[in-house]
């Protein structure tokens, strides 16, 4: 069964039996836990410098029309031309348009996750143009004919034994020995001539700043300059929220990115785009495409959401999470997996179609103390949680188990008589201390036990206090 | 009503009534960036060139790197590179005049960076203390291909052109055109896409190698 049309806890159950699954994510996110951890070891300055950090996206959002239309300005100052798409529909729908004026066959394309938010390659195929992924992960991701399942290493979801058999399969030149280092040389040799015979480049922004009109993007592997450089056009596509002032608050940024993403202080290129070639320029695009995407951006202003707005995608919460580290990307069903994606998919998807998302979250708060920009995730979340009670979205099995606990929980007698029942028939199942199967508990204990209660409820004991006093 | 207009309205509307004046404004964005100790990490050394190659030889840049005295002394630099890891004396040559003013003879030299460039010599513009980067402006004299499709990358960098901090650069470069591109490279290129491993060599170079000259040679 195609996985979008299955229901989040189907698509749960089914990550949970992929043993291979596991070990896959455990192996990625494991190394970046870790790195984080050492890279934040040697920055004592983190707390200083997240604080920093939120006031700048904060002072960015408060002035978001202001700076929009100064980046406007200076990069049609740049010679770049500019595009405004209210949806993610218009946006991809300029991009296949641009490409087709330019007589694209070929493009090339940086990963971008605003990309795969407007559903940009599934808008390229769809017009018969060739899309060729570049970024390693996104490679895979496209061999394997899938989704990205995390925001920075979208093929996380593939093991290595698995990436040696699709690279073998369908690789000119494949690699002959079982090593990542020569599974990344297939890759290198197949992608190789395709940079450089591309009609068109697209790619994202890390960050756009206002005071030049400039375009910025980072990655490790080179491959976005290797994507922008040979083709006769470049088309960047931005959500609004990726302005900085200058390039001075990009750097600020930067820091906090690159070591909550990869524990790197700085990814290996930091390139800043500004309009297209310039005279005597030895190489670059004769046109520079600048595509600015709201896509729910404003209404998450409107409603509250604002906060959001500061994220600048490093993943830090999804590899933190107790939940997307069982589960996976895919799972979440949207773009952005993770607790940031648990906010963001009700916005771009409607509550209706996402709103187990907010629940697949335990509310231990580590996602927020990871966060960069220090978003209040788990608010954010007991917001859409709250809302969907309020819109009535919540199952009826809910409501009314809700609605009994209600009404026992306001009538003290009736909740002390319940709570000494249930312990002790909770304990007629404990075995070992602990309770690892019950009625009606199965959806539980399946997965996980828990320890017996106490022979006596807390009241009870309570009330032999104060007798023997 | 054009997207442009319904996508201000629609940020103006979500940010509600406010009156700002441009002036507080800029000062509030400048005053973001007061402090910047307070938010950014120290260097490995006080000297600026060794903070620097203190930091280019980390385990997290793992690029290399030496020291010369003249600029002249670089094509024995680069001879010394190549014949360390037997290969061949053809070398792509960014067309830089500092560089093409070197004597290069005993080397095959040719200007075009061909896909599978075994080595490439270039001139950085600047050096960062702070992170062990390079500096390039697309210009006449640096076609951006260049850092990016070899499999070597050999990089001469001046010892009086090594900021302490990225900061420093963008204070540098403020209120100038920006080139096409501006390229702060840090070390080879690398790739932790599967299983989080890093491998060096993606797509670009695998290998970058940074010689420091404390001086250009007197006119």
């Amino acid at each position: 069964m195609e996985e979008a049309t299955l229901s989040f806890k189907a698509r749960a159950e089914r990550a949970l039996a992929d043993p291979t699954l596991k070990i896959a994510i455990d192996r990625t996110t494991g190394t970046a836990e870790r790195k984080r951890a050492v890279a934040m070891s040697q920055f004592p300055q983190f707390e200083a410098a997240r604080e920093r950090g939120k006031r700048i996206k904060d002072h960015v959002i408060a002035n978001l029309d202001h700076y929009l239309l100064e980046f406007e300005r200076n990069a049609i100052a740049s010679g770049a031309k500019v595009y405004w798409a209210a949806t993610a529909e218009e946006a991809s729908q300029i991009v296949v348009r641009l490409c087709k004026e330019a007589g694209a066959k070929r493009v090339t394309r940086v990963k971008s996750m605003l990309g795969e938010e407007i559903g940009l390659p599934h808008a390229l195929d769809e017009a018969g143009i060739e899309r060729v992924e570049t970024d390693l992960a996104e490679h895979i991701v496209q061999l394997g004919g899938d989704r990205p399942s995390h925001i920075v290493w979208p093929s996380m979801h593939r093991t290595r034994e698995q990436v040696s058999e699709m690279f073998k399969r369908l690789h000119r030149a494949p690699h002959q020995e079982e090593t990542i280092e020569a599974m990344v040389d297939s890759a290198r040799r197949e992608l190789r001539d395709k940079f450089l015979s591309a009609d068109v480049a697209i790619s994202g922004a890390n960050f756009l700043l206002a005071d030049t009109g400039a375009t910025c993007t980072v990655t490790n592997e080179g491959n976005a300059e290797l994507t922008t450089t040979p083709p006769r056009v470049h088309i960047v596509t931005a959500g609004i929220e990726k302005l900085v002032p200058s390039m001075g608050h990009a750097i600020a940024m930067l820091r906090l990115l690159v070591r909550s993403a990869t524990g790197a202080d700085v990814t290996q290129y930091t390139t800043f785009h500004c309009g297209p070639k310039q005279a005597g320029d030895r190489d670059g695009p004769e046109e520079f495409h600048i595509v600015l995407v709201d896509n729910g951006r404003s209404r998450m202003l409107r409603e509250g959401m604002k906060e959001m707005l500061r994220c600048i995608r490093c993943g830090a919460c999804m590899n933190h999470c107790v939940v997307f580290r069982q589960l996976g990307g895919h799972v979440y069903g949207g773009t952005y997996p993770g607790p940031m994606g648990a906010v963001l998919t009700p916005v771009f998807d409607g509550l209706e179609k996402s709103r187990d998302l907010p629940h697949a979250c335990t509310m231990n708060g580590k996602c927020q103390e990871v966060c960069p920009v220090a978003i209040p995730l788990p608010t954010l979340l007991r917001g859409w949680r709250d809302r969907s009670w309020r819109e009535g979205l919540e199952p009826a099995v809910v409501r009314f188990g809700l609605g009994i606990h209600t009404f026992v929980a306001s009538h003290p007698r009736l909740y002390r008589l319940g709570t000494a029942i249930a312990v002790r028939v909770m304990r007629l199942f404990s075995r070992g201390g602990l309770v690892r199967g019950m009625p009606g508990l199965g959806a539980w204990t399946a997965y996980r036990e828990f320890p017996a209660p106490a022979k006596r409820t807390f009241m009870e004991m309570v009330k032999d206090q104060e007798n023997t006093r | 009503m054009s997207a442009r207009e319904a996508i201000l309205n629609a940020v103006r509307g979500g940010l509600g009534h406010r009156t700002v004046d441009p002036a507080a404004r800029r000062r509030e964005a400048d005053a973001l960036l007061e402090d910047l100790p307070a938010i950014r990490p120290g260097l490995l050394a006080d000297d600026l060139v060794e903070a620097f190659i203190a930091r280019l030889v980390t385990p997290k840049v793992a690029a290399t790197a030496e020291r010369i005295a003249d600029a002249r002394e670089l094509p024995a630099a680069v001879a010394r590179y190549l014949e360390a890891r037997g290969l061949p004396a053809a070398i792509a040559l960014q067309p830089a005049a500092v560089l093409q003013a070197l004597d290069w003879s005993g080397f095959e030299l040719h200007e075009r960076v061909a896909p599978d460039e075994t080595l490439a010599v270039g001139c950085a513009r600047w050096g960062i203390a702070e992170t062990g980067s390079l500096v390039f402006h697309s210009d006449a004299e640096t076609p951006i291909l260049a850092n990016f499709l070899p499999l070597h990358h050999l990089v001469m960098v001046r010892a009086s052109t090594v900021l302490a901090y990225l900061d420093d650069y963008a204070k540098a470069t403020a209120g100038q055109r920006p080139p096409r591109n501006v390229n702060i490279i840090t070390g080879a290129s690398g790739t932790t896409d599967i299983e989080g491993s890093l491998v060096l060599g993606a797509h670009g170079p695998r290998y970058l190698h940074v010689v420091v000259v404390e001086d250009l040679p007197a006119a």
